[in-house]
């Protein structure tokens, strides 16, 4: 190594900068003297490092020595050389130490007051392995907490891949809450359907249990039965509808005269056939179904116990689930309950009117104003007309409440206190209902017996559940503007009532010949009015007219009438004689007489001029359309010759 | 609804209250009406404490012919405030009692009841605590709500079963308002008038 060359290395000369002021000056930390770097680099020893070493090496050499300089070195460096106060004290200790361990061992040489035992080395190797075995034991346990949680997680994510159309049982709960009353009892859900907080007042409950569905039996079966046949699938969760709520239950009205169906009125409100196993429907449906069964048991709770209530001329009848009262003569309402338990397949508990009902033509509006009557008990039992005084009891109606501050009189008291009952409502709107039907049946008969003079009519399209209105105009054809009469019939529950143009008000019964006659009559009156305007047209005059003639047969109905109509000239007469029976007859006669012949009695010529007797014109024989144009041709003929 | 004319009827002196009804009873059932039960008009009368500044007077009344009404009338420094009101007001009175306190005795005018085609006619006795005090009657007629159109057919009715007692003038109340529409009140205040007349008195009114 002739080229190896001593590299010294040392601190640079410069001193540390211990701050550089603003201007750019810098300002050194003076340099340490040699005492203190001595104390510095002292500093850094660690004595602790080569502390074994130290107490051995102390061990051989003798006790005293080292403890006179130990002791002597720091007493006089204590005050000059405070850092080293540290190195002392360290020493300090170890000497303690040794001295006492130099004293164990003396003592223990002797082996009379001590002795030396090997110590047993196992207590520091089964301490490793406890822990290792308490802490796999930790491990295993949160291991297998992670591994259910995945394996469940697995689980959930397999099913719900699986059959990713199956919502969620959580979902469709918010989704049952968002519609239907529930509540938590203990560990069950517990729903309500009943009507109660609508203002129902029937005692019977509507509960139903919510469960969860439990699809992995189900599942088992299913696959292999449809596999993929079923599109819909099927909800998680299940409802347990009590089973006297089951099924599907609808009211059917019918109208009956002596046991044969005049019209009737079943409505299923689900608006669907019954399905034979309520196991496949959603639960939205069953709850609607089961909501309805109820429904239409307290409609039918209510009108049977207002049927046996009430006191009829003719007693209403209850029998099983069904309800008979009497609207008309040998005409009779029937209300009946239909309910079909879907698990029985169509088992019908309602007897007789189910089986009409399915046959008959349905008409809804009964059915449903008997819905609508309920409905409105129901809101009026939770609608209390304001204001609701504290001091006030609750419940009356506002007329009632309004009765003390107006002084209301006793009469008028009493006819606050009349109310009807459901039944006696349904009654009313089924006679007006069948005296509709009825009074439409014999307008349509008569305008198509009757075509002489054209009838029509148009009902009213807004009416009332019992009252109704139709307007009948008589026009003769191609002569509307010549003339028309026009009135109107009032229907309401048990009576007609009958407005005519010029003010006359006729009432009838529900008997339909009365209205057949009092139509035919005006037909006649309006061919009698008509030739009379016809001739004011023509020039021609007219003489006489009497509405109720005297003379001739007696009538069925009503009266004869005629007139007696002059040609502009004067020198022929017309005779109309209108029989509703029997029709239209026309006469007529020259008033110069063409076959005058002196007698004993009347010799004079100048007798001629009075007029002659009437001859019947062969009306059948006429030219023209209809009366109006054949009695146009007849005046224009005579006129003319 | 109608026009309502109350008067007085003179008691005798060889009749007792009950005699005179049934004198008058029947009259009325001669010229052919028909008697329908009975009826009450009652007044009660409040007095309010002094403490609370100038007495003032509530009349409370009652009248079965509107039974769900109370009637009351305020009588308070020559004014008199009439109030229509329901039957609670009579519950309220009871709670007024530290204000309002029952002075003066019950006057009542109850009797029979009767209708002859459009008039309703009411003979009452009346009666101040139990003792008679004379006989009022009261004719309604139904179909008209103005005093002015039927006076006279009224006075005539009166004058046919009452005889010379019937004054041709219209009652006292009724004579400013013989135009308007007659209201349950006015009857009312027609009763009012009598039984302060009866109150004043002392013993049976005599007429001569």
């Amino acid at each position: 190594m002739a080229y190896s060359v001593n590299i010294s290395i040392e601190a640079p000369v410069e001193n540390q900068i211990q701050e550089i002021t603003y201007d750019g000056q810098e300002i050194y930390q003076t340099p340490l003297t040699m005492s203190e770097s001595l104390a510095k680099l002292a500093q850094k020893i660690d004595f602790s490092k080569s502390a074994c070493d130290d107490i051995k090496k102390e061990l051989d050499v003798s006790d005293g020595t080292d403890d006179e300089t130990s002791s002597k070195d720091p007493s006089a460096f204590q005050s000059s050389l405070w850092p080293w106060d540290s190195v002392r004290n360290k020493l300090r200790n170890a000497l303690t130490e040794v001295c006492v361990l130099a004293d164990v061992l003396a003592i223990a040489k002797e082996k009379r007051y001590m002795v030396l035992d090997p110590v047993q080395q196992e207590m520091h190797e089964t301490k490793p392995i406890a822990q290792v075995y308490a802490r796999k034991k930790a491990l295993a346990g949160a291991a297998s907490v992670l591994l259910n949680g995945s394996e469940r997680l697995r689980a959930c994510q397999n099913e719900a891949a699986r059959n990713r159309s199956t919502p969620d049982f959580h979902i469709e709960l918010l989704r049952l809450r968002q519609n239907w009353r529930l509540k938590k009892v203990s560990n069950t859900i517990v729903g309500d359907l009943s009507y109660r907080t609508a203002g129902s007042k029937y005692a019977q409950a509507g509960m139903f249990e919510v469960t969860k569905a439990e699809d992995d039996n189900e599942r088992s079966n299913s696959p292999p039965a449809s596999p993929g046949a079923n599109p819909k699938p099927a909800s998680a969760l299940r409802v347990t509808v009590p089973s006297e709520l089951q099924g599907v239950a609808y009211i059917a009205v019918l109208c009956q005269k002596d046991q044969e169906d005049l019209c009737s009125a079943s409505i299923n409100l689900l608006g669907s056939a019954p399905k034979s196993s309520n196991a496949d429907m959603h639960w939205q449906q069953r709850l609607e179904a089961a909501q309805n069964v109820l429904f239409c048991k307290e409609l039918f709770n209510q009108l049977a116990k207002e049927a046996v209530q009430l006191h009829a001329p003719i007693p209403h009848m209850v029998v099983g689930n069904q309800i008979m009262a009497s609207t008309f003569p040998s005409i009779q309402l029937i209300i009946g309950l239909c309910h079909s338990t879907g698990a029985g397949g169509d088992k019908k508990t309602g007897s007789g009117g189910c089986g009409a009902g399915q046959k008959a033509e349905h008409d809804h509006v009964l059915e449903h104003s008997l819905h609508q009557l309920l409905r409105e008990v129901h809101h009026k039992n939770t609608h209390h007309p304001f204001p609701h005084p504290s001091s006030a009891p609750l419940g009356p109606t506002k007329r009632r409440c309004l009765a003390g501050p107006t002084a209301a009189d006793r009469y008028q008291l009493l006819e606050m206190t009349k109310s009807q009952t459901l039944l006696e409502q349904i009654i009313q709107q089924a006679q007006h209902f069948f005296l509709r039907m009825r009074t439409e049946y014999v307008l349509d008969t008569i305008i198509k017996e009757v075509k002489d003079p054209l009838i029509i009519s148009h009902w009213n399209a807004l009416n009332s559940p019992t009252f109704s209105c139709v307007k009948i105009n008589i026009i003769s054809h191609g002569y509307d503007a010549v003339g028309r009469t026009s009135l109107i019939i009032q229907v309401m529950e048990k009576t007609l009532k009958c407005v005519c143009r010029d003010g006359r008000v006729m009432h009838m019964s529900y008997e339909p010949q009365e209205l057949r006659d009092l139509i035919y009559c005006q037909i006649y009156q309006h061919q009698l009015t008509v030739v009379q305007a016809l001739a004011r047209c023509m020039g021609w005059q007219y003489l006489a007219n009497s509405a109720h003639l005297g003379i001739g047969a007696v009538e069925t109905r009503g009266n004869a009438s005629s007139c007696i109509l002059a040609s502009p000239m004067g020198d022929r007469l017309i005779a109309v004689r209108c029989e509703p029976q029997g029709g239209m007859q026309v006469s007529i006669a020259h008033s110069p007489k063409k076959d005058f012949f002196s007698g004993q009695l009347v010799k004079e010529r100048k007798w001629e001029n009075l007029g002659g007797s009437f001859k019947e014109v062969r009306w059948d024989k006429m030219e023209g359309k209809n009366f109006l144009n054949k009695m146009e041709l007849l005046m224009a003929s005579l006129t003319s010759s | 609804m109608g026009v309502t004319i109350l008067q007085q009827f003179p008691m005798l002196e060889n009749r007792t209250g009950p005699q005179t009804i049934d004198f008058l009873t029947k009259r009325v059932v001669a010229l052919g009406a028909i008697q329908c039960g009975q009826f009450l008009v009652d007044c009660d009368t409040y007095m309010s404490t002094p403490s609370l500044g100038p007495q003032r007077t509530v009349h409370v009344m009652h009248n079965s012919e509107q039974p769900a009404s109370v009637f009351s009338l305020l009588e308070s420094s020559g004014k008199t405030i009439p109030l229509v009101a329901d039957g609670l007001f009579d519950l309220l009175m009871l709670k007024m009692t530290p204000i309002y306190t029952k002075k003066q005795t019950k006057v009542e005018s109850k009797g029979p009841r009767f209708e002859l085609a459009d008039f309703c006619i009411k003979l009452g006795s009346v009666t101040i605590s139990q003792n008679f005090k004379g006989v009022l009657v009261e004719v309604e007629y139904r179909p008209c709500v103005v005093p002015a159109t039927c006076w006279d057919l009224l006075r005539e009715f009166l004058q046919g079963f009452l005889g010379s007692c019937v004054p041709s003038m219209p009652p006292q109340y009724l004579q400013p308002r013989m135009n308007e529409i007659y209201q349950p009140m006015d009857t009312i205040q027609q009763y009012l008038e009598h039984f302060s007349m009866y109150r004043k008195a002392s013993g049976v009114l005599q007429f001569n």
